[in-house]
């Protein structure tokens, strides 16, 4: 058994134990889910509540959650792959069923070089950060954040410049 | 294009990427492609804040999970069922010719007159007839109803005897919906998802709609008193424009206007603990816990005039 299969284990009969303990489930996997769902949400308010239901949805049934060796991540996909299609159908109105999907091998690999980026935002110098937050994660303009930081406009872009070449050699570009 | 500074090429693409808009150009510029890569993977950054946000909402829920189980609720319910008080006979035809509601009991109520027990869709409702003694007043209270066709159910509720409160429009929040009251003056917004910002997703197909004068310090309260989460709260200048907790496996919604309070019946498993809860969160004792035919029950009313009784049905 892996690390992370003994983890995965550990972490789900300690919240079937106690709920109050989910939410090292919760922090363990947060990040990934969000990623799995933000690709196929419109926009970010619908991303996030459809995050929300998923980690509802995996409280509810943490109960019923037997223990079958799988990973925790295939279970919180798989969730979440429902809760799309449910999101979906609502949506299209149509009786045809969205086919849920789960990541393949390939997208898992995405999600965690997505993961491993935002773990390099956090280590950027402090102005550096805070105009990747605002522009990508606050989706403000670049007036909005040259505002905010008390910065000129062309200042802001070139800080958005400098973060972007930095994290692409984090992640192994070239600079 | 190329003749234009990097930092400007550049902050297109990403304008581009965070609109969702087609951000392919910067694929042909070498020296902006490879950052664009970067900043498309960006587009997924879960923001701080919602994350915190969700890990404060599951902790309070898990809190809640701890003193309440879903054992506790009886079948085909769910924790939270509006008691609707009228003075006759006549909501349940009402709600049979308008949502297809099925009644599915009856019984001489502890006032003297019927109570039933109604479902529409996948949602319960109570209703009391009869003007008799008995802790719930007569009064009207607010429903939000999804249904399939919205003009199909606002055109039969006027056949059933209803007021028109508003024709059947597009609103700004997603919905097609009008707006009747029943004889009896309960409010029916009848609404039919039109898109993703529609709220019908996170509800089933009847939910309360509540009014608080000063929905912020009433939501403060049912978070206390009742253990609700708050899943929405938009406000602006100053003002809730709606809100929607969820109080275990139910939702009710939140106006700012006078409120038009009701009574309510929740199903936990100790209702002991709750009713004290709320008595410790400024609600005041209606009804002091007993053990009824029914199961063990106790209730409240809380500063609105909201009655809330707590339950845990007989075996």
């Amino acid at each position: 058994m892996s690390q992370t299969t003994e983890d995965d284990r550990l972490l789900i009969e300690a919240a079937q134990a106690d709920p109050a303990r989910f939410v090292d489930v919760y922090e363990r996997y947060v990040d990934r889910v969000y990623v799995f769902v933000s690709r196929r949400a419109e926009n970010r308010a619908v991303a996030e509540d459809i995050t929300s239901q998923v980690f509802e949805r995996a409280l509810a049934g943490i109960g019923q959650f037997e223990w079958r060796g799988l990973p925790v991540a295939a279970w919180l996909f798989r969730i979440a792959s429902n809760t799309l299609a449910d999101h979906w159908r609502e949506r299209s109105r149509e009786a045809h069923e969205a086919p849920p999907d789960v990541p393949d091998a390939g997208e898992l690999e995405n999600i965690e070089r997505r993961i491993t980026l935002y773990q390099h935002v956090e280590r950027l110098p402090d102005l550096q950060r805070q105009v990747i937050r605002m522009r990508f994660v606050e989706e403000k303009s670049i007036r909005e954040v040259a505002a905010a930081l008390d910065r000129s406009e062309g200042a802001v872009k070139q800080l958005q410049l400098r973060a972007l070449e930095n994290l692409r050699k984090s992640m192994g570009g070239h600079g | 294009m190329a003749d234009r500074p990097l930092i400007d090429r550049l902050d297109d693409t990403i304008e581009a990427i965070v609109s969702r808009a087609d951000a392919t150009a910067a694929l042909r510029d070498p020296e902006v492609a490879p950052l664009a890569r970067v900043a498309a993977d960006l587009r997924h950054y879960p923001s701080p804040d919602f994350t915190a946000r969700l890990r404060a909402q599951l902790e309070r829920r898990t809190t809640m999970t701890s003193v309440s189980t879903t054992t506790a609720i009886r079948e085909g319910f769910t924790t939270v069922t509006p008691y609707i008080r009228v003075r006759e006979a006549g909501l349940l035809d009402f709600l049979v010719q308008v949502f297809d509601a099925q009644e599915t009991f009856s019984g001489q109520g502890s006032g003297g007159g019927m109570h039933r027990e109604v479902r529409v869709g996948d949602s319960m409702l109570m209703i009391g007839e009869g003007t008799g003694a008995g802790i719930m007043p007569v009064r009207p209270v607010s429903f939000h109803v999804f249904v399939k066709d919205v003009d199909a159910t606002y055109a039969r509720a006027l056949a059933a005897g209803a007021t028109s409160l508003g024709e059947p429009a597009n609103r700004p929040y997603g919905e097609r919906s009008g707006y009747v009251a029943d004889r009896f003056g309960n409010r029916w917004f009848i609404a039919t998802a039109l898109g993703p910002q529609s709220v019908a997703g996170a509800l089933r197909m009847v939910t309360p709609f509540m009014y608080a004068p000063r929905a912020g310090d009433y939501i403060d309260f049912l978070e206390r008193a009742l253990g609700a989460v708050t899943e929405t709260h938009h406000e602006e200048g100053g003002r809730s424009l709606y809100a929607r907790l969820r109080i275990g496996d139910a939702a009710i919604e939140l106006g700012e206007a006078e409120p038009t309070p009701g009574s309510f019946m929740l199903y936990v498993a100790d209702p002991d603990a709750r009713y004290q809860r709320a008595l410790d969160a400024g609600a005041t004792s209606i009804m002091p816990i007993s053990d009824e035919p029914y199961g063990r029950v106790g209730g409240v009313e809380d500063p609105l005039g909201n009655q809330w009784f707590f339950s845990r049905p007989s075996r």
